[in-house]
């Protein structure tokens, strides 16, 4: 049975109403030919702007139905006049035309979207039972239930509310202790300091910062082609700090926003901007940059239109809106703020992409520290050494002598030995299959193969190797000098590089990329005679090659001119390059300080290495201009429409004065007068705490979303967000603390019919917990709970093979935990966004790949599949049963005390009765197979108390994943 | 009006009330129920009874993908020119330009490379098949053959995603779970939209949950994938230790509770719940018998191939495939990965063919022999094709081929489809398209027809847009391929 409670239909005397009425009717049948979009405009005619109202077409003439042409096509008996035409959508129905009329005949005033409109202070009419309300809140409610005749629902009882509050703020149940204190605290404040103590609970900011996950799309895998791993949790953290620190919203925007272009900004500031670094970035290796870069920003674009805004405005990426007057010059002026990124296309498959920033640890600080005094005293050393003065000469003569001769080494063709195969890339790339390290005779095999002749190659271009993935190739020349000299190569390779000379390894790079010519540059120093050049070349997928050249002499050029004067000629600075040089290549004394400085460096790196990072938001010094882009396509900018970035000023004006950057599209959302922001936001919240919006689409304020069910009360709560500074956990405590959220949630049979959504809030709502905190629960009740606030994602148990199953080149596995990681709380288990969790997404986790501001809530088998049968659950059903077992008390005080901790309600009767009944069934099941019991009782790493009786063990680990899988458990009620 | 049933503003209507009510309560509850024809056995009566739009030629859709885009050039796309113009540089006439993936577009050639396989005609209409497909080439009269199927993308993460869910961003809902939120069950043992992956020797690409994902769809409609091994669907035995009468005495226990729990609260979201919990029981038997192939007869597996004894590969799972047919779920789909031959695609295609040409085509005969072909709809193809020319080094025995979007081969076949037709044409070169393009969203809005729907009309209100599989740049059915 489906019955749509429609709210104040005006009929009669109650006047039309424009944005309530007439505004949705022109909308979805109207504005696709007659709205915003100039693309699909027909017959130049704009029924979304008050201007043609009056206007000589006489489209709409004000209080005349009859000579209005909108109104006589409407209803035009002629289907091939009528409007809208048949192919293009369905004709009005008789109330659609009616309200039309009625519009046109009392004056056809257009209204701005109400979304758009100013916030209003209005109180509530003070009408019905004043007793009912706790704050202003109910006034709002009660004045409509009042009109429509509705009764609030008395208040639920108190085991129910500290459940339901425990849920809604800490997304934890509470425990029997809580439930018993706050049902004999008989004090008034006792609700509002239980609300209080929850607000100031850690578990608090663990529990707004998983829906802020959602709309950040947060993951610890970049979603596209590898979906390789990065650490974007000190983000996280920082999310749970703030809210636990109750950071005013407006600064918890512009720190996520912009937190890099706030003047000086700290560490703390930097880590926020890292909002936006959760997009999901690929590293396919056949991608075009700017197509995958354009990608990105539109992400950004979405994003912030749908958390700040409400608003989708990605369909003006391609083409004008068809419902609100959006642009695409609109959206690319949006575009234009997020267009300035450094960030390239193509990034990283593995860890985080720059711009990042480092987040030591206090110890890894301290050896940072020692590492740079170490290194200082070694620049300096080799600033201020002094040389003997012979050896300097001498080895300036030789040098002069060689370039004066300028004879270049002579190459010998090119051999190639291999492909070398491994199990994965760094196996490839860190063996030596066989060359490195010895003398290559050409004509001896190596390791069973033979060189084969590469003579064609010619220097100085990119030449394809067509190697399999994850192995190696080696490529060897002679390379021979009349005397002792330093040459200079220019390398290029597709993936990995190193290169031997005589038997040692003078340079390695372990990278995966396209060959191009000139990505390396190393020098040789080469002895007198012949020497053997070799480079070995590792692809780890894909496309495989290299590039070489030499190039001139491997000294630096300033020591080239020097050495290209006579003794006599040479200045201070010619004296200095030579010395300075000499010093740090040729002088042993100072070669080994060289030497140290790049152990020192590797050990730096080393750390730095280990040093958890985040990514963070960075701009371009210079700026980029932006362009519309044709069709929304990233090769498509109109050089004819170059954009600046600009807020879309319909909705709000921009206050002079602010910077053009993401820092002033900021503040244009956090402005006091903006009228969208603290609208979506209080949306937000309620949902969260009423289960559903007073603005039902959440994610929609445009034309085509719904309207609110309490407009004025919408607005109350903005505007009493932005006047108490934006403060959230404020905000939060009024709506809890009102009585309109202490309703019970038991629905009367005539409710069901009437409001079945409870669009009146004429009751509390009732629904199904989040997929983390049904794990939680489960946890948190059966002890095993790990309660550590942060840190890297955790990956207990899940289905084996699910990685490999979906990875690129199949050979990533998922490899699980153990100990403390299998027992966290489930927002830290590790996203990885091609395959998340299963035991999450069955009780919808979005996948996180794109912002979502309100998740779905389902009812499906898959759900009975993961709660009734997934090891985790299980686990912690044997141990809720050790639990309870191990309490003092009779089978009936061990049943109530199993019912607290997962409904914060004893067992009545019935519970009691169905439960004794299973009980007994089990215990003779259970004796009668003693394997069977056993074999219950092994599930899960946690230890088994030996001690308790196996059969009792196993017949209350029935009783408690029973328990785990009501109704009642499952639910917040 | 074409189509009496059309009735575009109330289907909206309700397309409204399911996407926006979000407490679950009323009819979302009442219809969430995985087993439950969302939109056509909604309570309220024939109000609702807009999808299908008209009378469906196909039931359900089996659809086997290719993952990594197979070479048409190598298997169906026959071009004799190649032998000439084989080693020599693509002409720039063909080339046109246009844009390549950055794995090739730094080569400094582009050298035209003719398939190192036969091909002959096969069959009544005299249809050129590679000699990699001696299988499929024996039912060349039973499928439409489309040579000029194309999409934008030319890489493969969003081609994947692109052919899967209409879009190259993620967020939006996959075929399957459409046809799953909009024509619902036929069978209340079994999922609507069931998905099974199988690897093969080549270069695999990676696969990704959005694939069968539902995007902005009720989750309920998501692909379930089926495995191999002791649990078929995830989370599906009994733990080790409750055997089926303690799990069966629990779900009555719980049940009481959650019964007396609705007559207190009047929840409808509790009775889904009962019936939830029943249906996951249900499917703990019918999953294992749906499963289990020892009672197959040894001819199915000297129509599929010794292979198919063996669980998880391809050949099994097309046999599982006509069992769920048989058991009427709505959209099953294979991913067989590995079809990704840049480096040595004679050698990798070989092994392909080798994994899938006896069971795809066992699977038609299959379908045909027991009366299915008529109303399934079954396809092979995968998200784009490759180049003519070779990327990397050409050798007398190796060569590769880049990823190429502007024409590749895909078959479909069954209920109500052109059998024995070829579609479209491609230039000598397997470059360019000459006659007939269809794009990707062209085919999906065809499948769509078969199962009744007019993909236009077929929309789903989300963030203020309706939202469509095919797009919004205006796909079209292709009536050639169909009967």
């Amino acid at each position: 049975m489906i019955m749509i409670l429609v709210l104040a239909v005006p009929c009669g005397d109650v006047p039309v109403d424009f944005s309530r009425d007439i505004q949705p009717i022109l909308s979805s049948h109207c504005f696709v030919c007659h709205g915003p979009d100039e693309g699909t405009r027909k017959r130049d005619l704009r029924l979304d702007l008050d201007q043609i109202v009056g206007a000589e077409r006489g489209v709409l003439v004000p209080g005349d139905p009859e000579s209005s042409e909108l109104i006589q096509r409407i209803s035009h008996v002629d289907p091939l006049k009528r409007m809208p035409p048949a192919e293009e959508a369905d004709d009005l129905t008789s109330s659609e035309i009616e309200l039309l009329t009625r519009w046109v005949k009392e004056g056809a005033v257009y209204q701005q979207h109400w979304a758009f409109l100013d916030l209003t202070s209005q109180p509530p009419d003070a009408v019905g039972d004043q007793e009912w309300a706790r704050n202003p809140i109910d006034g709002f409610v009660n004045e409509q239930l009042q009109r429509q005749g509705i009764e609030p629902s008395p208040e639920a009882d108190r085991a129910t509310l500290i459940r339901r509050l425990s849920f809604d703020l800490c997304g934890m149940p509470p425990t029997p202790e809580e439930v018993e204190a706050f049902m004999e605290d008989s004090s008034p404040m006792a609700y509002e300091r239980l609300v209080d103590r929850l607000l100031a609970s850690p578990a608090f900011g663990e529990r707004m910062a998983l829906a802020w996950m959602d709309a950040a799309r947060y993951g610890d895998t970049s979603v596209h082609h590898a979906d390789g791993p990065r650490d974007m949790w000190p983000w996280r953290d920082w999310v749970i700090r703030a809210y636990n620190e109750n950071m005013p919203f407006d600064q918890f925007t512009i720190e996520q926003l912009a937190g890099d272009l706030l003047p000086d900004p700290s560490l703390d500031q930097l880590v926020a901007s890292g909002f936006h670094r959760n997009t999901p970035t690929s590293d396919e290796g056949g991608a075009i940059d700017e197509e995958l870069r354009v990608k990105y920003m539109v992400d950004r674009v979405k994003t912030t239109g749908n958390v700040w805004l409400g608003l989708s405005v990605e369909c003006a990426q391609c083409h004008d809106h068809k419902y609100d007057p959006f642009t695409m010059k609109d959206y690319y002026s949006l575009y234009a703020y997020f267009n300035q990124s450094v960030e390239k296309g193509f990034q990283t498959r593995s860890g985080n992409e720059r711009p990042l920033v480092s987040i030591p640890t206090s110890d890894q600080a301290v050896l940072l520290d020692s590492l740079a005094e170490s290194l200082r005293l070694t620049e300096l050393f080799l600033a201020e050494a002094q040389p003997p003065a012979e050896e300097l000469d001498a080895w300036g003569r030789s040098e002069r002598d060689a370039l004066l001769k300028s004879k270049r080494p002579s190459l010998g063709p090119w051999h190639s030995l291999g492909p070398f195969g491994g199990k994965d890339k760094p196996f490839a790339y860190n063996t030596d299959h066989g060359p490195e390290a010895i003398k290559v005779d050409l004509t001896l095999e190596v390791a069973g193969l033979s060189w084969q002749s590469r003579a064609t190659d010619k220097d100085g271009q990119v030449h394809l190797l067509n190697l399999p993935n994850n192995s190696a190739q080696y490529l060897f020349r002679t390379i021979e000098s009349e005397c002792a000299q330093s040459v200079k190569l220019s390398l290029g390779s597709d993936d990995s590089i190193k290169v031997f000379l005589n038997g040692a390894a003078v340079f390695a790079n372990d990278v995966g990329r396209g060959a191009a010519l000139n990505q390396d540059q190393v020098s040789l120093s080469l002895p007198e005679g012949k020497s053997q050049l070799m480079l070995k070349i590792v692809n780890g997928g894909g496309a495989s090659g290299y590039a070489f050249e030499m190039l001139g002499s491997g000294l630096p050029e300033p020591v080239v001119e020097a050495l290209g004067l006579e003794v006599a000629e040479r200045d201070t600075v010619a004296q200095e390059a030579l010395k300075s040089y000499f010093i740090r290549a040729v002088w042993p004394p100072g070669k080994e300080k060289v030497e140290a400085r790049e152990a020192i460096m590797r050990e730096q790196n080393r750390v730095n290495a280990s040093v958890p990072t985040v990514m963070i938001m960075d701009d371009l010094p210079k700026g980029r201009q932006t362009y519309v882009l044709a069709r929304g396509q990233y090769d498509g900018p109109r050089m004819d429409q170059p954009v600046e970035p600009q807020v879309p000023e319909h909705i709000f004006p921009a206050r002079s004065g602010q910077p053009g950057n993401r820092l002033g599209l900021a503040r244009w959302l956090m402005d006091p007068g903006h009228p969208l922001t603290a609208r979506v936001t209080v949306n937000r919240y309620w949902t969260m705490l009423f289960g559903r919006g007073l603005v039902p689409s959440v994610m929609d304020f445009g034309s085509q979303g719904e309207r609110p069910s309490h407009p004025s009360l919408l607005d109350w709560l903005a505007l009493d967000f932005i006047q108490s500074d934006w403060n959230v956990k404020r905000c939060l405590k009024q709506m809890v603390t009102s009585a309109t959220y202490r309703q019970s949630s038991w629905i009367k049979p005539e409710a069901l019919a009437r409001d079945p959504d409870n669009q009146l809030l004429g009751r509390a709502s009732r629904f199904r917990l989040n997929a983390e905190f049904i794990r939680d629960q489960a946890l948190s009740v059966s002890g095993l709970l790990v309660d550590k606030v942060g840190g890297p994602g955790v990956k207990p148990y899940q289905p084996k093979g699910l990685w490999n199953e979906v990875s690129l080149d199949g050979g990533l596995r998922f490899a699980r935990d153990s100990g403390e990681k299998l027992y966290r709380k489930s927002m830290y288990i590790y996203w990885k966004r091609s395959a998340p969790h299963p035991g999450m997404t069955a009780f919808d986790t979005p996948t996180r790949d794109v912002c979502v501001v309100q998740r779905q809530r389902t009812n499906t088998p898959m759900q009975a599949l993961v709660s009734l049968n997934d090891v985790q659950f299980v686990e912690a059903a044997r141990n809720l049963a050790q639990r309870v077992i191990l309490a003092e008390g009779d089978f009936d005080s061990r049943l109530d005390l199993a019912f607290m901790l997962c409904t914060a309600h004893p067992a009545d009767q019935l519970r009691r009765e169905v439960m004794q009944m299973t009980y007994a069934a089990q215990r003779k099941v259970f004796e009668a197979d003693p394997e069977s019991a056993q074999a219950l009782l092994a599930l899960g790493d946690s230890p088994l108390d030996e001690t308790l009786n196996p059969g009792e063990h196993a017949a209350w680990t029935v009783l408690a994943s029973m328990i785990q899988n009501l109704d009642e458990t499952l639910t917040r009620e | 009006m074409m189509d009496p049933l059309f009735n575009h503003r109330r289907l909206s209507t309700r397309r409204n009330l399911l996407g926006r009510s979000t407490t679950g309560l009323g009819a979302l509850a009442l219809s969430s129920l995985l087993g439950e024809n969302v939109l056509a056995n909604a309570t309220a009566g024939d109000r609702f009874k807009t999808v299908p739009h008209y009378a469906p030629r196909a039931k359900r859709v089996i659809y086997l993908f290719m993952s990594g885009g197979p070479s048409q050039i190598d298997l169906f796309d026959y071009k004799p020119a190649m032998q000439e113009f084989h080693g020599q540089e693509l002409p720039e006439s063909i080339r046109q330009g246009q844009r390549l993936t950055t794995m090739t577009s730094g080569q400094s050639t582009f050298p035209c490379v003719a398939p190192m396989f036969e091909f002959k005609r096969h069959g009544r209409h005299q249809t050129w098949v590679s000699e990699l497909l001696p299988h499929t080439a024996k039912i060349v009269d039973e499928i439409c053959l489309i040579k000029s199927m194309n999409t934008e993308a030319i890489n493969h993460d969003p081609a994947i995603t692109y052919i899967n869910t209409g879009s190259q961003q993620p967020g939006k809902a996959s075929m399957g779970s459409w046809l799953s939120y909009g024509l619902g069950s036929m069978n209340r043992n079994l999922p609507d939209y069931v998905v099974m992956i199988s690897r093969g020797k080549g270069n695999l690409q990676a696969l990704y949950a959005r694939l069968w994902g539902s995007g902005f769809l009720p989750s309920q409609h998501q692909g379930v994938k089926f495995r191999s091994g002791a649990d078929p669907v995830l989370y599906l035995a009994n733990p080790e230790g409750i055997d089926p009468a303690t799990r069966r005495r629990m779900l009555d226990g719980i049940e009481r509770i959650n019964r007396a729990k609705l007559a207190q609260t009047n929840d409808p979201e509790i009775e889904a719940r009962i019936s939830q919990y029943e249906m996951a029981y249900r499917m703990q038997t019918s999953v294992p018998d749906l499963m289990d192939l020892s009672d197959e007869p040894d001819s199915t597996f000297e129509l599929y191939g010794e292979e198919a004894r063996k669980p998880g590969t391809y050949a099994a799972n097309c046999v599982l495939a006509r069992r769920m047919a048989e058991r009427d779920v709505r959209f099953i789909q294979l991913f067989h990965r590995g079809w990704d031959g840049h480096n040595n695609l004679p050698r990798e295609i070989r092994g392909q063919c080798k994994d899938t040409d006896q069971a795809s085509a066992a699977l038609l005969v299959d379908l045909k022999r027991r009366g299915l072909l008529d109303d399934t709809l079954l396809i092979w193809g995968g998200e784009f094709g490759r180049t003519i020319y070779s990327q990397g080094n050409l050798t007398k025995t190796n060569h590769g081929r880049d990823h190429h979007g502007r024409c590749f081969s895909t078959w479909i076949a069954g209920a109500g489809v052109r059998a024995g037709h070829e579609h479209g044409q491609t230039d000598d070169f397997s470059y360019n398209i000459t006659r007939d393009p269809v794009h990707i969203n062209d085919l999906n809005a065809t499948i769509l027809q078969q199962l009744g729907i007019d993909h236009q009309r077929f929309t789903y209100p989300y963030q203020g847009l309706d939202q469509r599989l095919t797009g919004v740049e205006g796909a079209r059915v292709v009536n050639g391929i169909l009967a």
